[in-house]
């Protein structure tokens, strides 16, 4: 979706002469020289605390000077925003050149199905984006049942994302920049990655994606030995699985059928010996 | 030298200087909404500053951020009228300049007043006030006269703030001691998101995230200038800054930073250097203009000492070899390759040429000194440190050498480590002669609480002659200068992983006039 902004609101303020004047070019006079963009164009979350809905916000300066603009974000509803706020400098240059910042949209996990909105405003010019707020995925028998729910970590790299691993992208050549958990201390292990499930649920299978992409093999950067634990009510977390030695993308550990208030990932080695790396986790029951 | 009082307030033009606290008259306009009246939150939560003194002028600086982790740091889009006041006595009884300047959101609702009229080389305090309510007081002290030989100027100088990784001690010791000017080397802020430390709140949501936009640096600038220690340490001296890597992204280069290519880059470094400036007391002709940030000058202070203020990063070639500790070679050696730029490398000799200052002081990021980390024959060196730019490091100490430079000092920062060393204009050969000093400080907090010697200051000692002081503990260097001898005291905190470490110094360090090198008290 892409609007020409609109303005015809003048500046309120005259300026007195006592002020230490900045350059124009830092003025927030409203202008009709930024170009707003946003996808999806419309949005679908649903109410799960690590699935949030992504939606991708680019400024782009179509004016002939460089300036600053802020975009603010209003959510509407029982919308929860990573962010209300998008400022940048944006370059006049020829071709045009998008700027552009992410933002997750989240509701609470009871969050009734229904229709809201984000409105965004730039130099007081309007943009709405539709959120459609969905029933949460079933938790059949055989799905997924980590699927969005909540991760913690012992840390997680600045550059990544702590929900990446929970996030339905198995995908390693995604790594990095969509998905995936990366530990936040090189060479330093254990490491744990711990998935809270939504109800108490009877499982007997995880299984582990690590990375494994064409630049990064698994053999040299994915994960090489790590237990499966679970924990039920306020009891220790208890291994039901060992994986040693691996060397490739995805296992599967089965085990016997286990009730589990959440599962870890306890990350004992990487290959390569420098972090820890899940692309995704997925547990199942029978 | 001194004029008097009544010289004084006639150069101001003031009839009426402002006298007690309250007598302020209004802001004329009301002013609706957040800091207008009825508005009773503090705006003056990120403290104030002062920096860059001349004779006859200071800027100071405030931030308006009642809410300073929110959006515009909880202030309506709209300018705001601040007042200012500097006396020439922390109560505010001989004002001597005062006026009204705006706050505006594109600003972020940053205030830098550069005051002149005042008089060399003395003492005055500060503060602002909005909507009836007065920030704290800040003390800071002009520069002496241009050709004034000042018996002694006490300044200190700090590098790297890691916020999460320790409490800000030194600042406080900092704050307590009497220093004339502070200089900070770089490493304001970090960029990178964290998810643990040694504060409570380390893993606070506004520090999980790197900051790439606009309004995370404006955030992550906040979060750090909230702490009290800082705050003190701003408010107790007038500060010179400059910038290193993480004010913007790790080890980045010029346009060059394998985050993303070099137009988008240049949008982050845009948006980096306009929070930093926001955020820091400098001049409007240190303002950004989109990615360029004019931050390399010169400030003086009499015959007794010029101070260079390098940039060493937004003119350098991209790292040789990759960046990290490599081996010296072809491409470390390469003329065509620079760390200062061509055009402040010739802003430097020129000004080396002119000077006649007794001490000639290089105010900048990383070290000079060869800083070879491997024990044994071979030479491992940092990529991102002057070895890696041999040739630039040639020609400016060459350069100063050449010009008969008095009395050349370096003081930088960047290694998270104390090292004092001598700078020879071959690092290969002991019997090169010093030809100048450096004296690196370790960082406010970066790397925790360290230890007195590590492995690896030991292997830098070991194998670094010219290396004559390691230590790596966090801490800051305060200084004493007079015509005669520079004394470098390095104040070391125990501990930072507590906030109730104790300060000590660890070792003074003397450098004569006219004899480069360092010599121990």
């Amino acid at each position: 979706m892409t609007i020409r902004w609109q303005s015809a609101v003048a500046l309120g303020t005259a300026v007195a002469a006592t002020v230490i004047a900045l350059p124009q070019a830092t003025s927030s006079r409203p202008r009709a020289d930024v170009q707003v963009s946003v996808q999806p164009e419309r949005l679908n979350v649903v109410g799960l605390p690590c699935l949030p809905g992504n939606l991708t916000l680019t400024m782009t300066n179509t004016g002939s000077e460089d300036r600053y603009a802020d975009l603010t974000l209003d959510p509407r509803g029982p919308l929860q925003l990573s962010r209300t706020l998008f400022s940048s400098w944006l370059p006049a240059v020829d071709p045009d050149q998008p700027v552009s910042a992410p933002v997750e949209v989240r509701v609470p996990r009871d969050t009734r199905p229904g229709d809201h909105s984000v409105d965004l405003e730039v130099d007081r010019s309007r943009l709405t984006v539709p959120v459609t707020v969905n029933p949460p995925p079933p938790k059949d028998p055989g799905s997924n049942v980590a699927l969005g729910e909540q991760a913690t970590a012992s840390s997680t790299h600045g550059n990544f994302a702590l929900c990446g691993a929970v996030d339905g992208d198995h995908d390693s050549e995604h790594w990095d920049t969509l998905t995936g958990w990366n530990d936040g201390t090189r060479a330093v292990f254990p490491d744990n990655y711990d998935v809270t499930l939504a109800t108490p649920t009877t499982i007997d299978r995880v299984e582990l994606y690590t990375l494994d992409s064409v630049r990064y093999p698994a053999a040299t950067n994915g994960l090489r030995d790590w237990d499966v634990q679970v924990r039920s009510g306020s009891g220790d977390w208890r291994t039901v699985a060992e994986v040693r030695g691996n060397t490739l993308g995805h296992v599967t550990s089965t085990f016997d059928p286990v009730q589990a208030d959440a599962v870890r990932i306890l990350c004992l080695a990487g290959n390569g010996n420098t972090y820890s790396r899940i692309v995704e986790v997925e547990v199942y029951g029978s | 030298m001194r004029s008097t009082r009544r010289n004084f307030l006639t150069v101001t033009g003031t009839a009426a200087a402002l006298a007690l606290a309250g007598n302020l008259p209004e802001v004329g306009r009301a002013l609706a909404g957040a800091t207008g009246r009825g508005d009773r939150r503090d705006p003056f939560t990120l403290g104030v500053a002062s920096g860059d003194p001349l004779p006859d002028a200071v800027v100071i600086w405030t931030r308006l951020a009642p809410e300073p982790l929110a959006p515009f740091g909880g202030m309506d889009r709209r300018p705001v009228e601040v007042q200012w006041q500097v006396a020439e006595d922390p109560h505010f009884r001989r004002v001597v300049r005062h006026g009204t300047t705006r706050a505006r959101p594109e600003s972020s609702h940053s205030v830098h007043v550069d005051v002149r009229g005042l008089r060399p080389w003395r003492h005055y305090w500060y503060r602002f006030r909005v909507n009836g309510q007065l920030s704290p007081v800040g003390r800071t002290r002009t520069a002496p006269a241009a050709e004034a030989i000042v018996p002694e100027l006490s300044l200190a100088f700090a590098s790297c703030q890691a916020w999460w990784e320790g409490w800000y001690t030194a600042y406080a010791d900092m704050a307590r001691r009497d220093h004339d000017l502070v200089f900070f080397l770089g490493d304001y802020i970090y960029e990178f998101g964290i998810d643990r430390g040694i504060r409570p709140n380390s893993n606070a949501p506004w520090m999980t995230q790197q900051t790439v936009t606009l309004d995370e640096y404006r955030v992550r600038y906040a979060s750090y200038k909230l702490d009290p220690d800082l705050q003190a340490a701003h408010a107790s001296a007038p500060w010179v800054v400059t910038l290193d890597d993480h004010e913007v992204v790790d080890n980045w280069a010029d346009e060059a930073h394998p985050s993303a290519p070099p137009a988008q880059f240049l949008v982050r470094r845009a948006n980096a250097f306009r929070a930093y400036w926001e955020h820091m007391p400098l001049r409007l002709t240190q303002l950004p203009k989109g990615p360029d940030l004019p931050l390399y000058r010169r400030i003086k202070y009499g015959r007794l000492a010029d101070f260079d203020v390098l940039d060493t990063r937004q003119y350098r070639s991209d790292q040789a070899y990759g960046d990290g500790t490599k081996a010296p070679g072809p491409e470390t050696k390469d003329p065509a390759r620079t760390i200062t730029g061509d055009a402040q490398e010739k802003w430097l000799l020129d000004g080396w040429s002119a000077s006649r200052a007794r001490w000639n002081v290089l105010a900048h990021q990383t070290a000079i000194a060869r800083l070879d980390t491997r024990q044994g024959p071979d030479v491992l060196v940092p990529m991102d440190t002057w070895d890696g730019y041999e040739a630039s490091r040639a020609r400016v100490l060459g350069g100063a050498v050449q010009r008969k430079v008095r009395n050349l000092v370096s003081i930088a920062g960047d290694l998270h480590r104390s090292v004092a060393s001598d700078l020879k204009l071959d690092f290969t050969d002991p019997d090169s002669p010093t030809v100048a000093t450096e004296f690196v400080g370790t960082s406010i907090s970066s790397g925790i609480d360290g230890m007195d010697l590590d492995p690896g200051g030991a292997t830098l000692l070991q194998e670094n002659p010219h290396i004559k002081f390691g230590n790596f503990q966090r801490g800051y260097v305060s200084c004493s200068i007079t015509p005669q001898r520079w004394i470098s005291d390095y104040r070391v905190v125990d501990k930072v992983s507590v906030p109730n470490g104790t300060v000590s110094t660890r070792a003074k360090l003397l450098v004569e006039d006219r004899r480069p090198g360092i010599q121990t008290l």
